[in-house]
């Protein structure tokens, strides 16, 4: 029993994250139709921006040697500032382009941004030791709970719950929706498409910094490929919730960490590494039995 | 043959005897220079056409973008790897592969074919799944399948030695070979384009639902283009790796599914023309960048640009072909036959589903 | 106010506007009449941003219309409803009202126009808090006008208000329209298929075909219909007729 709630909670923190990076692939689907699969380099600009930029072997910690406000303050800034810049130079040129276009362009932007980053910081991963007092496990009843799962999931309610007064509450918000829903209509009644679009870049860029955060200082290791695997399952999380819906992004989120982590306790030994394909096995599954996703708004699928 | 006989054959089959007379060209070009880097360069580059090639007789005429080709070529490299490399390393390291294959030792041309079967094999499976799904969706399931297959394959020890490389495969280094590979690869999607495959499966890219309504059975077509150029990329991944001696999976991954795809973007994915021309042009500019990499004097200037820079001079190059000619350097049409008989050119193939429209 | 030199629009390669030009003055009431296809819808998207003419100017008061987003066009005073009933369904009704007013800054007016809206409209104030996706296609089309008139337009330009509603709806919507116009002097610009209802209460009538003005006059003069149905249908168009008398002649 306490096995399976200490998996239970594992299986909650993993998926916090993996909703976390759903919910700005979904947001950026929602408003512009574009499945980004730069938001996992992202990710990573945000864990790198930690360090001063230098291809040594050991790094030394930059904005990550800051108070803590600040340096949340500073990694989202950076964040943001790429993620504004990828609409700039490329997305905003592309706006009447077709759904692969903008899927090869986000490709591309991702690959600029992974040797970008390989160019300044070189290609050796290196180590970094942020937060080391949330390794430390916390006594709650008879579980042994390391305190950063519980700041992951935590995290993750608050953010969703911020997003959500933001959607539901503001003139912002407001606005955006409308534009995910009917971007043409929402320009004649004068939403400003430039605008929605910066300001939902802005959202996934800050969310991307927070999963950056919490996943560094989890794992610990840069690579110049780290955002890759977040992207990865952000993407399926939001396939199998179902594009366009946030709710959808947060439950694929959970979902598919429930089950990765349901298999990797559970799963005899020697299939254990299998672990990501038989995930995504599923998600291929899910997508040929309900290609809208399991919470379905937007279908992919046109209706005639 | 008669003269005007002959005249009209060239003619029909111009598109690839064109292209094929252009890329000989370039081989002897590169011959000439004696430069032993040059030739490596051209062989990588006739098999990466081949795997281009096959990949856009799936994508140019289906409409339906892939980003699981890679995936096929891994399989096919693995699958030759197993077929060619020494018995005697594979019993002590591939324990898991089936006795016929750990106990010998094929010859190149078995390898190669069986690289094409088994990854033909795999697309038949998988195909099934994917060809009921539309556009994004099963972009998406593409997508899946390239992750599914990197992550088997770099856990599957006994098979395919996963992390470690496999090795001891036979090379091959003449560039006329893989020449050969990439024109037959030419053929057939020459071939399957002419074919009523082909038009069926263009008709369903331009209109998916005015042809299902023509009685056109749009999972079946798309099933053989999918078997079809599956079974090419796994030729070429067989090529691959008797080109490498030495086989590891992350090399079948994310990068090279991206270079693959700027070759058939930037040449026009909707042409064979297109997708030869990519790869030519791409390895060019590459090819330059990497020169510029290693130091090169301009005059009295040394210019040298830092390492890396040729992967983001590639990302910049598709993002300006993105925004200014989505439909290709080519324009997504096929090279023009140069001596204009009765009839003016051939239509040309706009690939409206992956690139928009031109503006008139 | 509005003048409307000359557009030609292309949707690829496909001409949807040859030529059109229109002028509307302030507080006219005009209608656009034509059969499918003819361009009204494109006119009133290239007026309002939607797609942008090739060739030709648009001018509002005198500002050059052309070539602007569709939301500076709405902030200009020029507001569109387009044929569908846009409305946004997971939006509740009042905040698709609001959306409207966004881009105003007198606030207090603002909540006096929305109540003046939901007199004109009692169902909607009984909906106000719900998904405007459940409203029925008549209530749908009060939602799109009052949200519309929510952005306190100087023209507004309607795309067939009264298609796929009930003509007892649609007396409704016309009656409402037309009781802010008295009220406020918004200036209307109507798209309309039919043109019964049109010669009513229309000022000054167009009539498209094929992407281009085949007739133009006052609703007064042109009361009879004749030369409304010939523009319409194409009897005046010499070319076809002759072309059709040589195929069966």
């Amino acid at each position: 029993m306490i096995g399976f709630l200490q998996n239970l909670i594992d299986a909650l923190s993993l998926g916090s994250l993996y909703a976390l990076a759903a919910l700005g692939i979904g947001l950026m689907f929602g408003v512009l139709r574009l499945i980004n699969f730069a938001h996992g380099d992202l990710i990573t600009v945000g864990a790198y921006a930690l360090i001063v930029p230098a291809a040594d072997a050991t790094a030394r910690m930059f904005i990550g040697a800051w108070p803590l406000p600040l340096m949340v303050l500073g990694v989202c800034a950076v964040v943001v500032a790429f993620a504004l810049l990828s609409d700039l130079l490329l997305f905003r040129h592309l706006r009447r382009a077709s759904a692969p276009t903008l899927m090869i362009a986000s490709f591309a932007a991702g690959y600029i941004i992974e040797n970008g980053i390989l160019v300044v910081y070189g290609a050796r991963p290196k180590a970094i030791d942020l937060w080391p007092d949330l390794g430390r496990e916390m006594e709650i009843g008879a579980l042994h709970v390391p305190r950063l799962q519980l700041v992951t999931i935590g995290v993750t309610v608050l953010l969703m719950a911020a997003l959500t007064w933001f959607l539901k509450r503001t003139r912002y918000g407001v606005q955006m929706r409308a534009a995910a829903e009917d971007f043409a209509m929402a320009r004649y009644i004068g939403v400003r498409a430039n605008f929605v679009i910066g300001l939902a870049f802005s959202i996934s860029g800050i969310l991307a910094a927070v999963a950056s955060l919490l996943y560094i200082s989890q794992t610990g290791g840069l690579s110049f490929t780290l955002g890759v695997p977040l992207m990865l399952f952000g993407l399926i999380a939001t396939v199998i919730g179902g594009m366009g819906s946030l709710l959808g992004a947060v439950v694929g989120g959970l979902a598919v960490g429930f089950v990765s982590s349901m298999l990797q306790a559970y799963l005899p030994e020697g299939l254990r590494s299998f672990r990501d394909a038989f995930v995504f096995a599923i998600v291929i599954l899910i997508l040929l039995l309900r290609p809208s996703g399991l919470i379905p708004t937007k279908a992919l699928v046109p209706r005639i | 043959m008669t003269g005007s006989g002959a005249v009209r054959l060239i003619e029909k089959y111009w598109v690839v005897i064109g292209l094929s007379s252009i890329v000989a060209f370039v081989i002897v070009c590169v011959q000439a220079t004696r430069n032993d880097n040059l030739i490596v360069t051209i062989d990588e580059m006739l098999i990466r056409m081949t795997v281009v090639v096959a990949t856009y007789i799936f994508i140019g005429n289906s409409g339906v973008l892939s980003f699981g080709h890679i995936a096929f070529m891994c399989i096919g490299a693995y699958a030759a790897g197993w077929a060619s490399c020494d018995p005697s390393w594979k019993q002590l390291m591939l324990t898991g592969l089936p006795e016929f294959l750990q106990d010998n030792q094929y010859p190149f041309m078995v390898s190669v074919t069986g690289a094409g079967a088994l990854s033909a094999l795999v697309a038949l499976i998988f195909g099934v799944v994917v060809i009921c799904m539309s556009g994004v969706v099963a972009s998406i399931a593409t997508f899946a399948f390239l992750v599914i297959v990197n992550s088997v394959y770099s856990n599957w020890e006994s098979v395919t030695a996963a992390t470690s490389s496999l090795i001891g495969i036979p090379t091959v280094s003449s560039p006329w070979i893989f020449f050969a590979f990439a024109v037959f690869a030419m053929v057939c999607a020459f071939l399957f384009q002419e074919s009523r495959y082909g038009l069926m499966l263009r008709a369903s890219r331009d209109d998916e639902v005015a042809a299902k309504s023509s009685a056109i059975d749009v999972a079946r077509v798309r099933l053989i283009a999918l078997v079809l150029s599956a079974f090419l990329v796994g030729l070429g991944g067989g090529l691959y790796a008797h080109f490498l001696g030495v086989l590891t999976v992350d090399v079948f991954y994310m990068s090279l599914t991206f270079i693959t795809l700027s070759m058939l973007i930037v040449g026009g994915v909707g042409s064979l023309s297109g997708a030869v021309l990519g790869v030519l042009m791409v390895t060019l500019i590459v090819e330059a960048l990497r020169a510029l990499e290693g130091g090169v004097s301009i005059g009295s200037v040394l210019v040298q640009l830092p390492k890396g820079f040729q992967e983001i001079g590639l990302g910049v190059m598709m993002a300006l072909i993105l925004i200014f000619r989505p439909t290709g350097l080519t324009r997504s049409r096929e090279i023009p036959f140069p001596w204009q008989m009765r009839r003016p050119n051939v239509q040309p193939r706009a690939a409206a589903a992956i690139a928009p429209v031109e503006r008139s | 106010m509005l003048e409307v030199e000359d557009i030609h629009v292309n949707y690829g390669r496909v001409a949807a506007l040859r030529g059109i030009s229109l002028r509307v003055d302030e507080s006219e009431l005009v209608c656009i009449l034509g059969p499918n296809g003819a361009g009204k819808s494109t006119t009133l998207a290239a007026i309002a941003g939607g797609v942008r003419p090739y060739r030709g100017a648009i001018r509002f008061n005198h500002a050059s219309l052309t070539g602007k987003p569709p939301e500076t066009i709405s902030r200009l005073g020029v507001s569109l409803v387009p044929e569908g009933r846009h409305v946004f369904a997971t939006l509740s009704v009042e905040e698709n009202l609001r959306i409207g007013a966004y881009q105003r800054r007198d606030r207090a007016r603002v909540e006096s126009d929305l109540e003046r809206a939901l007199e004109l409209f009692p169902r909607l104030r009984e909906r106000l808090s719900q998904p405007a996706g459940r409203l029925s296609g008549g209530e749908q089309q009060m939602l799109v006008i009052c949200r519309a008139m929510m952005t306190r337009p100087r023209l507004m330009m309607i795309d067939e208000p009264s298609l796929g509603l009930a003509p007892k709806i649609v007396d409704q919507v016309y009656e409402a329209l037309l009781q802010r116009r008295h009220q406020e002097g918004v200036t209307l610009l109507i798209n309309e298929q039919s043109s019964e209802r049109v010669l009513e209460f229309a000022d000054r009538i167009y009539v498209l075909r094929s992407g281009s003005v085949r007739l133009e006059g006052r609703a007064q003069d042109l009361r009879d219909g004749v030369a409304i149905m010939s523009a319409y249908f194409g009897f005046d168009d010499h070319s076809a007729s002759s072309s059709a008398q040589a195929t069966l002649g």
